[in-house]
């Protein structure tokens, strides 16, 4: 019989278990392969971060440890006049509940990635290894990284609470099998929810909208101590109040809490109690494991989650030819542009629009815009102006300038969003960069196409931006006129600078959108706007403060600003990119 | 005496110490299909890269069309299409917008752009698809697009690398056809392929590069003039030029 299988191989090996680990080995050498030939910067970079990231452990640990001691001091409860031990005795639920929802949410994406985008399943399961032990070393690749990132905060903790309550010593093995076994229940219903997305959605789309969702949630969330600051007694919350709510939270009824729970009576010697709670949790995860395994590798060797049945894609709106004005470019404009030079422009409009993973690097400016409008509005956007002890002269010069600077942040905000479409006009063409390159189009084209579908929606952004901040501090027409035409020249010469470090550092080996800025050149772009940004700012409004200061009329200011920063910022504008024609022609040769 | 339509010259490409093309030099005429061959890693590509403008050359010229691609790269890129081996292609455009953007790209007149882009989709079987968008599309879809733009200018010269690789027998067959009806309608056709059924029907002279180096370039009665061993067939051509001793270890550990 195995002379017909082949004349090499054994008969195959059924058992999973030893399979999940060849896979898991496998893994591990192209991770350690990927590691030994790295450069040696960053081989000391990621040894670096390890060993930060483990005395970060170890900090936690010691702090939750002390903190957690000091909490529980008959002074603390005398001095606070409220005991903790409730709430303290949540805190297992809590991490463990957190554990699990954290899994459930961020495996999402890397199983997607995993089971459909990876490229690795068909040869996966062609070869003679159990289907179910591909599905177990699939979901354990995706999760490990989430898992160790997620324990590297709750491991610490919860051990820093056993050893602050004195808990049993069972306590700490307990801890570390009921993580790992939320964690596996919560990737094999994430893996569910991910074959039951891909039954609608094809893989790439479903990605591409994690990506969006995920970037906008991300800032936003980077963003919410902002706003909460600026929100201020609207949304305090007092002590007393929060630990009545985490205390509520910490309910029975809530099975995910059983196992925070169980660990604490376990701890605390209430043996019936605490085998009974995780018992309890441990077995529903373990059957809801199980049971995901089981329903997930039927569905996607059944082929009801395949991709197969996905058909293509309509794109009704572009039925219609794309005309220039579909792209957002008025015909007169598209008059004036030599007709490559429109080509790419409204090719970029069209591939910028219509993916989502390039859609949510282009909103995270808006958003930003948005945000700080509305703290402005809330502020009444007047500009502190001191307690008024200085000099008239000052206070004047001061307030001219600091109206101004609010203006300053319209070009902040086409800061953001020229950094992405600017800085990475070339490198978003990736592996199609040969259409451009093997057509015949001229350097200045090329450059000019990118320069203006970077330009332009910035333009509009800061645009939109300055209306809002002019009418919110009530700046006058000339006030207005001189703010945009001031944003205008600051925006192009920032244009010219990123773009110019985005030739530098192009990069065309890309697959997924948010990898494309892969060396530091596009950094030090940045780093230079941010130093010309305020200097070409400033040169347009520092001779207004002047002319007050030496009682000269404001017109001469606004004749020196206009001279000096439409001057400084049509040199950043022009030179940079002058700088770089010669490697435009080289492009994706190395 | 046909135009000579692509001309190089002691083409040279190094890439550090590594020497990918070296000293190449071939022409090649309007209304014939040139086959450009060799195995892996013998420098095919990175020839014809050279040839359609995305390499420069470290030495040595290349001339397409009478035009220096280094010197008169516009015009020499305005007489070229070409077809890369993988159709990477810009994912978010349907095959129409596609198209539509490679006719600007090739300044071609608008009032002209509509019917020739219906000819094409038409001609490649891509009309239901021509409002999806590419991501959409099958590889041998892709590849029949990415002929389809490199034809929208008429070129006077077309390159393919691995143009067959991927595609249905019809789809083959009809690229086949259309290289010919080029050919005999003036154009030079260079293509380089590894399947030599194909390159020894279609291709009125073959050259055959091996490590950076042209080692052959002629008619198929010319190529069996050179090999000593009297070989009749290209493959057996192809292998005793470029060395076929290692498939034939390799067949005797496989049998």
């Amino acid at each position: 019989m195995n002379a017909s299988i082949s004349s090499f191989a054994h008969v195959p090996d059924a058992r999973v278990l030893p399979a999940v680990w060849k896979l898991l080995l496998l893994r591990l050498r192209i991770t350690w392969n990927s590691f030994r030939h790295a450069k040696l910067s960053n081989k000391i970079g990621i040894i670096f971060i390890t060993l930060m990231l483990l005395g970060f452990g170890y900090f936690i640990f010691s702090m939750s440890n002390l903190l957690l001691r000091f909490v529980r001091s008959p002074e603390f409860v005398q001095y606070a006049g409220m005991n903790l031990q409730a709430f303290l005795a949540s805190i297992p639920a809590l991490t463990l509940t957190t554990l699990f929802i954290g899994t459930l949410i961020t495996s999402f994406g890397v199983l997607l990635q995993a089971l459909y985008l990876s490229g690795d399943m068909d040869f996966l399961l062609a070869t003679p290894v159990p289907i179910r032990a591909v599905f177990v070393a699939k979901l354990l690749q995706a999760i490990l990284p989430n898992f160790a990132f997620i324990s590297l905060f709750g491991l610490p903790l919860l051990f820093g609470l056993g050893a602050s309550s004195g808990y049993h010593f069972l306590y700490y093995p307990l801890v570390i099998v009921a993580m790992i076994v939320l964690v596996l229940a919560a990737a094999g219903l994430s893996s569910l929810l991910v074959m039951l997305v891909v039954r609608v959605l094809p893989p790439r789309r479903a990605a591409e909208i994690l990506g969006f969702a995920g970037a906008i949630i991300g800032f936003m969330c980077g963003q919410s101590g902002n706003l909460a600051n600026s929100l201020g007694e609207d949304i305090q919350i007092s002590g007393t109040r929060l630990t009545g709510i985490l205390l509520l939270a910490n309910t029975r009824w809530l099975p995910l809490n059983w196992a925070g729970q169980g660990l604490v009576a376990l701890g605390e010697g209430h043996w019936l109690t605490g085998t009974l709670l995780l018992g309890g949790t441990l077995g529903l995860a373990s059957v809801a494991f199980g049971f995901a395994l089981a329903t997930a590798e039927r569905w996607y060797y059944s082929g009801w989650a395949g991709m197969q049945i996905v058909t293509r894609k309509k794109v009704t709106r572009s039925a219609r030819p794309a005309s220039p004005t579909a792209a957002g470019i008025g015909h007169g404009l598209a008059r004036l542009l030599p007709k490559p030079v429109l080509a790419i422009v409204q090719k970029d409009f069209l591939t910028l629009t219509r993916d989502l993973r390039n859609l949510s690097q282009l909103v995270t400016p808006v958003i930003f815009g948005v945000m700080y409008t509305f703290i402005m509005l809330r502020s009444g956007g007047e500009p502190s102006a001191g307690r008024g002890e200085a000099p008239d002269w000052f206070m004047e010069s001061f307030r001219l300038v600091l109206a101004y600077g609010n203006v300053g942040m319209s070009l902040f905000v086409g800061w953001m969003l020229l950094s992405r479409l600017s800085g990475m006009g070339f490198s978003q063409e990736g592996r199609n960069y040969w259409m451009l390159k093997a057509s015949p189009i001229r350097t200045s084209h090329l450059l000019a196409s990118k320069f203006i579908v970077a330009y332009l929606p910035t333009l509009g952004l800061g645009f939109v931006f300055l209306t809002i901040i002019s009418v919110v501090q009530g700046l006058s027409l000339l006030e207005f006129s001189y703010s945009l035409l001031a944003i205008i020249m600051c925006l192009a010469g920032m244009n010219g600078i990123l773009l110019s470090f985005g030739v530098a550092g192009a990069n065309f080996t890309w697959d997924d959108p948010r990898k494309m800025n892969a060396g530091v050149i596009g950094c030090f772009g940045q780093i230079l706007t941010m130093l010309y940004l305020p200097l070409s700012f400033g040169l347009f409004i520092a001779p207004l403060g002047f002319a007050k200061f030496l009682s000269y009329p404001i017109a001469y200011g606004y004749l020196f600003g206009l001279i000096f920063g439409t001057g400084i910022a049509l040199g950043f504008a022009l030179i940079p990119l002058w700088l770089v024609r010669k490697r435009v022609e080289r492009l994706a040769e190395e | 005496m046909p135009e000579i339509l692509i001309e190089t010259r002691d083409l040279i490409k190094r890439y550090g110490d590594k020497v990918a093309v070296n000293s190449v030099s071939f022409e090649v005429y309007g209304g014939e299909v040139f086959g450009f061959l060799g195995p892996n890693g013998a420098g095919k590509t990175t020839t014809i890269k050279m040839i359609v403008g995305l390499l420069q050359p470290t030495s040595g010229t290349v001339k397409v069309a009478g035009y220096d691609v280094q010197s008169q790269p516009m015009l020499a890129k305005a007489s070229c299409g070409y077809v890369p081996d993988t159709p990477n292609l810009y994912a978010k455009l349907t095959g129409r917008e596609l198209l539509r953007f490679v006719s600007d790209l090739y300044n071609l007149d608008r009032s002209q752009v509509a019917r020739r882009i219906d000819e094409l989709l038409r001609m490649f079987d891509l009309t239901a698809a021509a409002n999806d968008t590419v991501d959409s599309y099958s590889h041998g879809m892709q590849q029949k697009a990415s002929l389809a733009a490199a034809l929208m200018h008429d070129p006077k010269v077309l390159v393919l690398d691995e143009p067959t690789v991927g595609l249905d027998p019809k789809s083959a067959r009809l690229i086949k056809d259309i290289l010919r009806q080029l050919a005999d309608r003036g154009a030079a056709v260079m293509l380089s392929t590894h399947i030599l059924e194909i390159a020894e029907r279609m291709c009125d002279r073959i050259g055959i590069i091996n490590k950076g180096q042209l080692i052959a370039v002629g008619t198929m009665d010319e190529l069996r003039t050179l090999d000593k061993t009297g070989q009749t067939s290209l493959e057996d051509i192809f292998l005793s030029l470029t060395g076929g001793a290692e498939e034939t270890e390799i067949a005797e550990i496989l049998k």
